[in-house]
This record gives structure tokens, C-alpha cells and sequence, in this order.
């Protein structure tokens, strides 16, 4: 029994002490592991640290191109050139000072570039490629290749740089791209690998980043231990961005920026001495001259002065499809694609004329004339006039204390609504506008596309004003008046709007079935997406589309000198004034356009369409302080409507 | 027991040691995807709740239940292997089931099931019979049939971790000295044959393991571009989110089999210590439950579950440090992959039912 017990302790002993012989084994074990660690990172510890260092010497990134854009019919208009980089690596570096001024006897090399070039070494991990130039000339690439052996840790790297071919005629649509932001680095820590990588900032570039940016190629040299390059392995190949077709037809939107800048006066060539006195002597002029293209007119009174500036856009009234889309003055987009100099950044920020505002998405204009279109809708919608309703026009209308003038002095007679769209009269559509009601107007114009962004996709669009009672409460926190609403009955006051919108608008009124928007990219056509019902009694649109018509081809219409002539068109003017008049300068009498400062005369504008019969094309213009819509937009509009449509026919 | 002394005696040292490396995983985790919580960091720390809860369901079953289901369980898990091949998915070998948007790795959780029946075999036998062959032949016709069934796979790592993990079984129940010496010679002696049955790449790796610097570029430029990244990091390492090699894609798999590099690349020598640390005091905590336990089962359990704890990390750290043949084994808690997580987790929960039941005696539990 005894002995029994002894040994069933003996088994159970025998456990006990293989357990701790397993702990013990697995402490020894351990203990083997720990001794290798130490082996590999401290005693050969500086071994691997310098194949560690070759390691990185040798991955290269390969930049991937970015996709092109390309116009309607596949021509280029933003695409990539080839340039050569140079690049140092921190960790291979000893004496960065001393290297950046070897470097410098080779290339140019710029205090400016020495500072950055230091700050970003200082900002970021030493294996990190940095940038020193981007775009080395040929022989700066040559003499660096001969010197390269005494330069460790530079490297060149073939880039691309983007190209913009079309120069300022693209600058708003197509946008730019730049360096790689801190910002952008945090939420995507890939960009931070390629130093000459850039990303879209503006336009296109930022709206289809994504699409266009393709995916970075990584490469490696193998080398083997004594250095020597073994192999070059594609771990992954650079895979380029997808190309991107615009709707635009690059032949009438280079025709329509020369259009719109050209206004109503005659380009002078350059050469011409009055031209070189005139720009020694004024620097306004120089300094519009100096950036942007380099165009001066002279007017009809034979002043020399800058391009017009402004807006213009044409689009297809069916698909929405945008045929042209100009913004005055433009930018040229290659000074971003490099590195900005700081001149060309002054230039652009000091020109009269704010370059850089995308005048057709987010230029806010009052609509002026061209929103008594929406009134006269509204009013016929609600109601309030039939076609025959007749107002007396004597050349003001006064409500309250106030007198609201006529664009006409003597006043326009007895006018129904259809003569009162032909003829602009402003008493009508003051006394119209007030019976309507501003939410009722507020209604039918947001089915126009007013108040709405375009549909473009491009980033920063203004929606405009298009306001109601509740949204004067809102913003202002104090109560609509109703001297508001007759302001707003000839499209001032409040209402403000891009000239994308014043485009969709004219496309809405001429197809009248389908809230048509605006579409910039060709693969938005594809998708098919289905506009929504217009939402417009018919026999209101033939109405409005009728006073259209009579604006062009009426014996008092406004813009009865511009109509088509292989063609008929529909249309409105828009005269906006930018400056109160007094009462004063009423009395002596207004003076005329032309003698105002730029800044104090009347913006132009027009929106139509054509063929007024089988409506195509949908146009608006905006010319910035050009004097009268109907001497200066309504031409304009006529001939790009023209352009487009003989190009339909060729 | 009271619930108070109850809750006192529960393992803490193993559970603070299983979070401080869940912690540890997710930020290198964090780490290897260049700075953010997806794709892998924040999956990591869903697995490993759901695991703490897979742990807290194991440790407060009875004891007595899944002693009992533990057969059943191994009876089923060996089906499945058998199934593999027909229902399996993976590239090259099929190792792995798909449960709808899960990936499970079967071979996994069998080792805690074969763990378990060992302990159950052992523990019911009589005190007279550990002497004889005839007591240890079942056992080890036990760990021989799920371990070909994973060799066939082909899965080498994890065989061999099945393998001497219920080797490691049959030790500690008390082989006598003479059958092992018997059975390393046996071993050596086969090593030959089993030469011979390894499929090619199998032997590649084992060749490159012998001479790494002969194909550094093929089959050689992981465990290469591992030692670099390992020996780079120097005392302290490099820094967080600063390892080149591993930020630069130079390593491979780093967020799953060579997640110890990456590691050790960025902290240093000190950072694999601690590492290393906090693993074999987890690992320690489970034994001395063992060795406090009165019944044969519960010490077994132990012993066999901290067996198995080791072997996935002295596997995982002998590979990425060149000392033995890549063959793709994880770093349980730390690197990203559930199967092997939701396994430890299950060990760590039974370890904490048999600290509940350390003075019961066999027969209440089996």
C-alpha cells in the first residue's frame, strides 16, 4: 500500500518536474532568440545599416504619367512633357552646405531653391528623395553626368511635367496642378514618396484627381555584394491616368475667347508705334500687356486699350454638352506646372482684372434684363397677366417714396409682355414683378437653373442668389420690402447669378421639356442620366420663346441689328448697371458709355439660342463693363452661335 | 469560492501581457500601412474583442463540458481537414475555409482541440500504466493523423508546430527517458525519407535557409531583406513609422509573418525584448496555473497550451532572424491574422477555467 502511494507521488512528481524542465527548454530557447537579436542588431548591427541604406539608394518610384485631356474631337489639350529631375538623398549625404554648393557651380541654383531645399530635408525622413530641380536643361543634365561619380546621394529621375498646350484658352476648365501639399500628404502618405509628384489644385486637375493621377511604378536595382547592379526588377509598373474627353470643341472655344476679347474694337499688331508709346507710357495697359495675351485694341474712339474681359459659355440644348467655355482674362497654366516664380505670381495677383476667378463659374453677375424671361414666366404662371395684359410705360414707375426709371427716357408706350421682353421695358416688368410676388418668381427661375449649381462638376462653382422672403429673413434678419421685388423684376437688387447658369437657363427655355444641365465631360454624355421634367406649361415657354424671337427680329427689338443670317435666333440683352445714377447726372443727361471709367460702365450681357425654330445651341455672354447688351453681347453671342452652327454643317 | 476570491484568482498577469501585445500589434499594424488604421489596424483590434469575449466564454464554461467535447471537437476538426482539399481555398495550398467573410485556418484551433484530448487521455489513465509503450502508442497515433493530414496540405510550419506540440504532451505526461532518446534517434534517422517527400519549393527554402546568400535576389530576398531591416534597426531602431525597409516595401508580408522585423526595425533591439518579454511572462503565467493545479488534466492543459504559445513565437522569431527555414508561421496577437488570434485566445480562456478549478480532482472534471 505504501508503496503504491510512493508511486502514484512519483508520477505525479514526474510531471510536476517535466513541467519545469518544458519552462526551463523554453527559457533557454528564448534566451537563443534574444542572443540572436543582439547579434543581428547590435554586433553586425552597422553591416546592415549600410545595406539597409543601399537598399534605399536603389528603389527607385516611377512616376506615372498623368491621363490627358482631350477636346470633343480627341485633340490635346493638357498632357504631360518629359523632364529630368534632380534629386539628393539625405542619409547619403554628408555635408549637405557643402554639396548644394558644389551642385550649384553645375546648375542653377537659386538662393530661394537652397532654403526650401534645407527645409524640406529638415522637414522630413533622410531616406526621403528630395527635389532639387525639376526641370534640368540638357546641358545642366550633361555636366551633372560627368560629375555625377564625385556627387554621392544626387540622383536624376526621368518626371513628367504637365503641359498645357492651349496655354490661357483651357486655364479655367482644365485648372493646374502643383507640389504635393502637406495637407494632401496626411490623408495620402504614398505622395510623400515621390518628391516631383503634383497633384491638381484647380479645374479638371482637382475635380478628376483621382482618374487622371494614375499609380506610381515602383523599381529596384539589385546589386549584389560587392555593389554591383545585378538586375532591375518592375516590383510594380507605373500604370499612367486615364485620359479625359471634354464635350469641348477646342475650334470654337479658341474662336470665341477671340471673340469675347476683341469685343467691338480692332486689334492693333504690336509693332505699331502708337502701340509702344502707349505702353511706356501707361501702366495699366503694361500691366495687362505683360500677362495675358498680348492684345491691345482700339476702340470706336480710336483709345487704345486691354482686351475685354468676361464670360461666354455655348452648349448643346438637348445633351447639355458645353461646347465652349471662356473665362476672360485666362492664365497661363504652365507657370503653375513648374515651379511658380514669384514675378509670374505677382503678376497675376496684381493684374486689374483678377485672372485666376473663374468668371463662368463663379463670376456672380446681376442677370440684369436677361431674367425678365423668369418674371414674365411667373407672372404668366400665376396668373397675375395673360399675353394681352397691357401696362403703361411713361419711362419710370414710382412706388412709395421712390421713382424706378425706364431704360428709356420718354418711355415705351402701352406694352404687353411679349413687346415688353422685345423692347427691354423696364415700368412693365417693375409693376409685373410686384404683382407676381418675389416666392412666386423665386419658383419658376429655379426651374430655369437659377439659384443651382450647373452640373459642370468642377470645383468651386457659386450657386448665386436667387432670393425669397425667407431667405432675406435668413441672411439679412430683416423683412423683404416690396421695393425688393420690383428691383428684382428687371433682374437686380438681390438676384445675382454665374453666366453657366444665364447658358442652362437659355438651353431650358429652348428645349422646354427637360431641366437640361450643364455637362463638361464626354462620359457624362454616355451615362445617359435623365434630365427631370422642365415642369413648364408649354403654351408659357411658346410665349417666351416667341418674345425671343421678337427681341431679334422685332422693328423695336433690342437686338434687332444681330440676327443670323443663314439662320433665325432667339434672344435677350442685358444692360446692368454697375453705379447708382444720381439725380443730378440724370438731369444733365447720361453720359455715354464709352466715357465713363472702365469700372464705372454698364456691364453687357445676352443669353439666346439657335435655330430659333430647332433649337441646337444655347448660348450666354457676359462682357464686363462692355457698355449695352445689345451693341456688345448680343454680336458676340450671334457669332458664336454662328461658328458653332456652320460647324455643325461642315 | 466566493466570487470575490474567485475573481482574484484568475490569471491577470496573462491577461494584462495578451492586451499590451494586442496594443503593441495595432500600432505596428499602424505602422506597416504607412500611418493609418486601415486596412489592418483597426480589423486588428475588432478581432482581438472578439477574441477577449471567445476567451471569457472558454474560461467560464465547466470545466467537466469541455473536457467532454474536446474528442468531439478533434473528431470534427479532422473532417475537415480531410474536406480540405474539396471545400478549401488559398494559392498553391489549400489551407484555409471560407465561412462567408471569414477566412479560417483550420489547422489552428486543432491544435488547442489535440492539446485538450491529450490531456484528457492522460489525466484518465491509472498511476500504473505510464510506464508502459503501450499507454503513449494512442497518443501518439493522435498528434500522427491531424499532423499529416496539415502536412499534405502542404503546410510545413504548421505540422511541425502540431507535431512537437503533442510530443511536448507525451513529456510531460511522463514518457520514460529511454523511449525518447529512442525516438530523437528514430527521428534523425528518418530525416533522409522525409527529405525526400518535401515538395520543391519546400526544399528550396530550407536550401536558402542553409545559404541565403546563394539566391539573395529569389528565394533568399525575404529572409535577406529581413535580417537588413532587423540588424538596421540597431539599439533603439529607427523610430515609429521610420523603418525604411519596411515604409519602402523592402519587406515583405510585414504586416503578417514579419511583423517582428518591422518592429524591430523601428524600436530596435529593445523593442524585440520587450517583446519578447511580455510573450514568455504570458507564457509563464500559463505554466505556473499548471503547476499550482491538483489535477493531472489541468496540468497537462497547461503545460501543453504554454507548449503551444512558445512554439508560435520562438517559430515566428527563429524564421525572421534567419534561424530557421521560412515557412510562414504568425506572431500570434501582434501580427494581422485572426485564426491564430481567435486560437490563443481560446488557450488563454481555458487557462483561466482551469485556474478556476485548480483544487477539484480529476474525476470531477473528466
Amino acid at each position: 500500500m505504501a508503496k503504491r502511494r510512493k508511486e502514484i507521488r512519483d508520477v505525479e512528481t514526474r510531471l510536476t518536474r517535466r513541467m519545469f524542465l518544458l519552462g526551463g527548454g523554453q527559457l533557454v530557447l528564448g534566451t537563443v532568440l534574444a542572443g540572436r537579436l543582439y547579434q543581428l542588431q547590435i554586433a553586425q548591427g552597422d553591416t546592415y545599416q549600410k545595406l539597409s541604406d543601399r537598399n534605399q539608394f536603389d528603389t527607385r518610384l516611377v512616376p506615372a504619367p498623368r491621363g490627358r485631356v482631350l477636346d470633343r474631337k480627341q485633340r490635346l489639350l493638357v498632357g504631360n512633357s518629359e523632364v529630368f529631375e534632380l534629386n539628393i538623398i539625405p542619409a547619403r549625404i554628408g555635408d549637405l552646405r557643402q554639396l548644394l554648393g558644389q551642385v550649384a557651380r553645375l546648375v542653377t541654383l537659386s538662393d530661394e531653391d537652397i532654403t526650401r531645399v534645407l527645409e524640406e530635408v529638415a522637414a522630413k525622413p533622410e531616406f526621403v528623395e528630395i527635389t532639387i530641380r525639376s526641370d534640368l536643361t540638357q546641358r545642366e543634365l550633361s555636366r551633372l553626368a560627368v560629375r555625377s561619380p564625385a556627387l554621392p546621394g544626387v540622383v536624376f529621375q526621368k518626371g513628367f511635367r504637365r503641359l498645357y498646350p492651349q496655354g490661357s484658352l483651357f486655364s479655367h476648365i482644365a485648372g493646374y496642378v502643383s507640389p504635393v501639399t502637406a495637407a494632401e500628404v496626411d490623408e495620402d502618405r504614398l505622395l510623400r514618396r515621390l518628391p516631383g509628384l503634383q497633384t491638381g489644385k484647380v479645374g479638371l486637375e482637382k475635380a478628376q484627381e483621382q482618374a487622371l493621377r494614375g499609380e506610381i511604378g515602383v523599381q529596384r536595382l539589385e546589386v549584389n555584394a560587392l555593389g554591383k547592379p545585378v538586375r532591375l526588377l518592375n516590383d510594380r509598373l507605373a500604370r499612367s491616368g486615364k485620359d479625359i474627353q471634354l464635350t469641348i470643341d477646342l475650334d470654337l472655344q479658341s474662336y470665341a475667347a477671340k471673340r469675347l476679347q476683341q469685343g467691338n474694337s480692332e486689334a492693333v499688331p504690336v509693332s505699331d508705334p502708337a502701340v509702344q508709346r502707349a505702353l511706356s507710357r501707361d501702366a495699366q495697359l503694361r500691366s495687362h500687356f505683360a500677362s495675358g495675351d498680348q492684345l491691345v485694341l482700339r476702340n470706336s474712339k480710336g483709345v487704345l486699350t486691354p482686351p475685354e474681359s468676361g464670360a461666354a459659355m455655348v452648349m448643346d440644348v438637348e445633351t447639355g454638352a458645353v461646347r465652349a467655355m471662356v473665362s476672360l482674362p485666362g492664365f497661363d497654366p504652365n507657370q503653375f506646372a513648374g515651379r511658380l516664380r514669384e514675378r509670374d505670381w505677382q503678376r497675376l495677383n496684381q493684374h486689374p482684372r483678377t485672372p485666376l476667378l473663374k468668371r463662368t463659374i463663379a463670376g456672380l453677375y446681376s442677370p440684369g434684363s436677361t431674367f425678365k424671361m423668369a418674371v414674365l414666366a411667373a407672372a404668366l404662371e400665376a396668373g397675375v397677366v395673360t399675353s394681352k395684359t397691357q401696362y403703361f410705360c411713361n419711362g419710370h414707375f414710382e412706388f412709395g417714396d421712390r421713382k424706378f426709371y425706364c431704360w428709356r427716357e420718354g418711355g415705351h408706350g402701352a406694352v404687353n409682355g411679349r413687346q415688353a421682353i422685345a423692347q427691354s421695358c423696364d415700368v412693365y416688368f417693375y409693376q409685373v414683378a410686384l404683382k407676381t410676388g418675389i416666392n412666386r418668381i423665386h419658383a419658376l427661375a429655379s426651374r430655369l437653373g437659377l439659384g443651382d449649381i450647373s452640373g459642370l462638376g468642377l470645383p468651386g462653382e457659386k450657386i448665386g442668389i436667387l432670393p425669397t422672403r425667407e431667405w432675406k429673413m435668413a441672411r439679412r434678419g430683416t423683412v423683404w420690402t416690396p421695393g425688393e421685388t420690383v428691383i428684382a423684376g428687371i433682374g437686380q437688387g438681390f438676384v445675382l447669378a454665374t453666366p453657366a447658369q444665364l447658358a442652362v437657363m437659355a438651353a431650358r427655355i429652348a428645349n422646354g421639356k427637360k431641366q437640361v444641365t450643364a455637362r463638361l465631360l464626354e462620359s457624362d454624355l454616355d451615362a445617359g442620366e435623365a434630365f427631370a421634367p422642365l415642369g413648364i406649361n408649354a403654351g408659357i415657354l411658346n410665349e417666351i420663346r416667341r418674345s425671343m424671337r421678337l427681341v431679334m427680329a422685332g422693328a423695336l427689338g433690342t437686338a434687332r441689328n444681330y440676327d443670323l443670317t443663314e439662320s433665325q435666333m432667339a434672344g435677350k440683352t442685358g444692360t446692368v448697371q454697375v453705379k447708382r445714377i444720381s439725380k443730378a447726372q440724370r438731369e444733365e443727361g447720361i453720359i455715354d458709355n464709352l466715357d465713363r471709367p472702365w469700372k464705372e460702365r454698364d456691364h453687357a450681357l445676352f443669353v439666346g439660342y439657335a435655330p430659333y425654330k430647332k433649337p441646337r445651341y444655347a448660348v450666354s455672354v457676359v462682357v464686363e463693363h462692355g457698355g449695352s447688351g445689345s451693341s456688345m453681347a448680343a454680336p458676340i453671342a450671334r457669332d458664336l452661335l454662328d461658328f458653332a452652327l456652320r460647324g455643325d454643317r461642315a | 469560492m466566493s466570487w470575490w476570491s474567485k475573481l482574484l484568482s484568475l490569471p491577470w498577469l496573462m491577461m494584462i501581457c495578451a492586451a499590451l501585445l494586442v496594443l503593441i500589434g495595432a500600432l505596428a499594424l499602424y505602422s506597416a500601412s504607412e500611418g493609418a488604421w486601415s486596412p489592418w489596424a483597426e480589423q486588428h483590434l475588432i478581432r482581438a474583442g472578439i477574441g477577449a469575449v471567445l476567451m471569457l466564454v472558454m474560461g467560464f464554461l465547466p470545466l467537466r463540458w469541455i473536457s467532454r467535447m474536446a474528442p468531439l471537437a478533434l473528431l470534427a476538426g479532422i473532417l475537415v481537414l480531410l474536406a480540405l482539399p474539396f471545400i478549401g481555398t488559398g494559392s498553391g495550398a489549400t489551407r484555409w475555409i471560407s465561412l462567408g467573410p471569414l477566412n479560417l485556418q483550420p489547422s489552428e484551433p486543432i491544435k488547442v482541440a489535440l492539446v485538450l484530448v491529450l490531456a484528457k487521455y492522460f489525466a484518465s489513465r491509472t498511476w500504473d500504466q505510464f510506464d508502459s509503450f503501450m499507454t503513449y502508442l494512442p497518443a501518439l497515433v493522435l498528434v500522427a493523423v491531424p499532423v499529416a493530414l496539415v502536412l499534405m496540405q502542404p503546410d510545413l510550419g504548421t505540422a511541425l508546430m502540431m507535431g512537437i506540440g503533442g510530443l511536448s504532451m507525451l513529456f510531460l505526461a511522463g514518457l520514460p527517458r529511454r523511449w525518447i532518446v529512442l525516438g530523437l534517434i528514430a527521428g534523425l534517422a528518418s530525416l533522409p525519407l522525409a527529405w525526400s517527400q518535401l515538395y520543391d519549393y519546400q526544399k528550396a527554402r530550407v536550401l536558402t535557409f542553409l545559404n541565403p546568400g546563394q539566391d539573395a535576389l529569389g528565394a533568399g530576398y525575404q529572409i535577406t531583406q529581413s535580417k537588413i531591416a532587423l540588424g538596421s534597426g540597431g539599439l533603439f531602431g529607427k523610430g515609429f513609422l521610420m523603418g525604411s525597409q519596411s515604409q519602402l516595401d523592402y519587406l515583405p508580408e510585414k504586416q503578417t509573418d514579419f511583423v517582428f522585423t518591422m518592429i524591430g526595425e523601428e524600436f530596435g533591439l529593445i523593442g524585440n525584448l520587450a517583446v519578447l518579454l511580455i510573450y514568455f511572462v504570458m507564457m509563464g503565467s500559463v505554466l505556473f496555473v499548471g503547476i499550482r493545479c491538483e489535477n493531472r488534466f489541468g496540468r497537462l492543459l497547461c503545460g501543453g497550451l504554454s507548449m503551444m504559445l512558445f512554439l508560435y513565437v520562438f517559430v515566428n522569431v527563429a524564421m525572421v532572424t534567419g534561424l530557421m527555414p521560412v515557412v510562414g508561421a504568425p506572431l500570434p496577437l501582434i501580427s494581422y491574422g485572426g485564426t491564430a488570434m481567435l486560437t490563443v485566445f481560446l488557450a488563454l480562456g481555458l487557462t483561466m477555467n482551469v485556474s478556476l478549478n485548480l483544487d477539484k480532482d480529476d474525476t470531477q472534471i473528466i
